[in-house]
């Protein structure tokens, strides 16, 4: 086997799964007429689009046959996820259940709850939010103060979540609580997680507009919701670690890499004969991304073959979400030497809006340069 | 491959200069390609390892380099001492090759000449200078005519070497910029302490990773199909860049949390930073290896395709 083939996600069997899912792509778009668009894993939200991608078989990759997945590895679900990224799909609708929510039923859940939820999550049917973040609680994320009480047969909930991305669309949230009183010796003792259907009484869903109108973002307020004991995700108390475990395969994924890349493709194709200059400006965003998905892909390896890699993830992502963030504007002067560029200022309208949020979601990039900071200097 | 990367930490160690040289060219260090039978992946190992200790020995120019490009041209170069080569565009007129290379590592040892005219390479041995320029007027029948694309092989052979060397030299600078902030003091407590600095220290791991990632897709192309190929070519091209753009971040850093001791010539850290920015302009500037990157990427069916891996040849 080749090694280069294997550092570009490219050998033998990820090539094949590569022209795969670009033809599922090609076709879907002809026949569907969806547009390339940034920021596509928050912003396009398309159930049937989820439905048909689950269909060809491109859902719940990493989730085992017996649940209704395919039973492949990181790797190939990493391949799948930039193709539909590179090329701007709509795949907000299913993109948590897929990322997030799987892979923690896969490592915490009862089976009751693997047989209930994975066979929907692959065929692209279930959608789910996540409950973190509070009002007093973003980036220091143990100051969550939401929290379960014991009651017969299950927890009452009770608090605030804020910026809970497709509440508002979603079946289910999975929320972090606390279930013990905060130790201020041991701050991430004493959470756990609980998934809440949406449709549970006591729950509000309320928008948080971005400036520019969309709607992606709610404040969930729980009152005195019951949650049953079958449906607490993991351990009581284990919450902390059962958030923070696999974050790295959140954190050194495409998706910190790609958000721009339809807007930055775009603008390339559109080029028409340039000077020297402008070349040169074209081969620094290029390498820069090259460089950027090599980095993302040794950590997914890394990853995949079961080693740590949380300083690596964390540091992908702070490179990653800069470079999302600085192509906008490095696009926005490529722009002065396209022909046409209405078309790409929408796009760019878009990317301007969304840019502050690449560096903020997932944790603020000041939290992930210091914990790879400790890394360096402990 | 531990044990190689072991070897070049023990002997590096123990030895520097002359010594050092000698004691790389006992173990066979100083061809390893061109005479030991090993592969880019152990030359990639060996140039890093001593690029990371700051150890001054032309192992790239004789062994990558000189060694090979003699024997491309079937002229006999010396097995032992150190080569090195010069690399220059060259005018061939009645019967004679004349011209100037200029910023020839290494010039006072053996050099072999490789001139390049307007079809051809014509490949010789000559005499080094005690200055880093060669002025050459040489008879045609001296040289041997080689096909052009080994100019570019040549070309690319050391662009790939540096990006070995400088990723070594970056880890190097890195090395000492965090022993350095954990061990000094200030307002009653170490600087690794400070967020300001924490953050600094963070942005320089960012950009010597990322340059390292592109670094190590270059060598695997090049241990995969060798130094020839549009892989190699596409990954040197991608590696030149994102090292290239790393170093002066990388450097500045370094630089600013060691404090006015770091650009003392009693400090060792010089020789790490003024190194890499030495060897980032070599074998082709940062900016013209981006300019034929933006070239490719323009002239690809899908620009995409060529950040997944090398545009397949139309």
């Amino acid at each position: 086997m080749s090694e280069f083939d294997a550092l570009c996600a490219n050998d033998a069997e990820l090539g094949l799964l590569r022209t795969s899912i670009r033809e599922f792509l090609a076709a879907d778009r002809d026949e569907f007429g969806w547009q390339p668009a940034v920021d596509c894993w928050l912003a396009k939200w398309d159930p049937d689009f989820s439905a048909r991608l689950a269909d060809a078989g491109f859902v719940g990759l990493t989730i085992p046959a017996e649940y209704g997945g395919r039973g492949l590895g990181h790797l190939h679900r990493y391949v799948v996820t930039e193709e539909l990224l590179a090329h701007g799909a709509p795949v907000a609708a299913h993109w948590i259940a897929d990322r997030q929510v799987a892979p923690a039923l896969l490592a915490y859940g009862s089976e009751q709850q693997r047989h209930r939820l994975l066979p929907r999550i692959a065929a692209g049917q279930l959608y789910s939010a996540i409950g973190m973040s509070e009002h007093g609680a973003g980036s220091d994320l143990a100051a969550a103060q939401t929290r379960a009480s014991r009651v017969e047969g299950g927890w009452i909930l009770n608090g605030s979540k804020v910026w809970t991305s497709g509440a508002h669309v979603a079946h289910q949230i999975v929320v972090l609580a606390r279930t013990s009183p905060l130790d201020p010796d041991h701050r991430h003792a004493g959470f756990s997680q609980f998934i809440v259907p949406t449709s549970t009484p006591g729950i509000l869903i309320e928008p948080i507009l971005l400036m520019n109108g969309e709607h992606h973002f709610n404040e969930v307020i729980f009152t005195d919701v019951f949650v049953a004991d079958e449906d607490v995700l993991g351990q009581i108390g284990d919450g902390w670690h059962q958030v923070t475990a696999e974050l790295g395969f959140e954190r050194s994924g495409p998706e910190r890499i790609l958000s721009t890349a339809t807007l930055i493709f775009s603008a390339i194709r559109a080029l028409g004969e340039v000077d020297d200059g402008v070349a040169a400006d074209v081969g620094d965003l290029v390498a820069r991304m090259i460089s950027l998905r090599q980095l993302s892909i040794s950590v997914a390896r890394t990853l995949a073959d079961g080693r740590d890699a949380a300083s690596s993830a964390a540091l992908v992502k702070d490179l990653g979400t800069r470079f999302e963030q600085d192509s906008v504007e490095l696009v926005a002067d490529l722009l002065d030497y396209v022909g046409d560029a209405e078309p790409l200022r929408a796009l760019l309208a878009t990317a301007r809006v969304h840019s502050p949020l690449f560096t903020l979601r997932g944790g603020t990039n000041e939290v992930l340069r210091g914990v790879v900071a400790k890394g360096m200097t402990s | 491959m531990n044990e190689l990367a072991q070897l070049v930490d023990d002997l590096c160690g123990r030895s520097t200069g002359d010594e050092l040289w000698r004691n790389l060219e006992d173990t066979g260090l100083t061809r390893l390609t061109s005479n030991q039978g090993a592969g880019p992946a152990e030359a990639a190992i060996v140039l890093s390892g001593l690029a990371r200790h700051a150890a001054a020995v032309p192992i790239a120019e004789t062994d990558l380099l000189a060694a090979w490009l003699a024997g491309k041209a079937g002229l006999s170069v010396p097995d032992t001492g150190p080569l090195t080569v010069a690399i220059a565009d060259a005018g061939e007129r009645g019967g004679r090759i004349t011209g100037t290379a200029r910023d020839v590592p290494w010039p006072s040892i053996a050099v072999v000449l490789a001139a390049r005219t307007a079809d051809a390479l014509l490949v010789g041995l000559i005499d080094g200078t005690s200055h880093g320029s060669i002025d050459f007027d040489l008879a045609v029948t001296e040289l041997r005519r080689v096909d052009a694309v080994v100019a570019d092989e040549l070309v690319r052979r050391g662009a790939w070497a540096r990006c070995n060397q400088i990723v070594g030299a970056l880890d190097a600078a890195c090395d000492l910029t965090v022993a350095y902030t954990r061990e000094r003091v200030q307002f009653g407590r170490t600087l690794s302490k400070f967020q300001a600095v924490q953050h600094s220290l963070a942005a320089m791991a960012g950009e010597i990773e990322r340059a390292r990632a592109a670094t190590a897709l270059a060598v695997a192309a090049a241990t995969d199909y060798g130094f020839d190929h549009p892989a190699t070519d596409y990954a040197v091209t991608v590696a030149k860049v994102a090292v290239g753009r790393a170093v002066d971040p990388v450097t500045t850093i370094a630089h600013q949390l060691h404090g006015a001791i770091g650009v003392t010539i009693e400090h060792r850290l010089w020789r790490s930073t003024m190194q890499a920015r030495s060897w980032v302009d070599e074998f082709g500037s940062t900016a013209s290896y981006a300019r034929r990157l933006g070239r490719i990427t323009l002239a690809a069916d899908d620009p995409w395709d060529v950040v997944v891996s090398y545009p397949a040849p139309r």
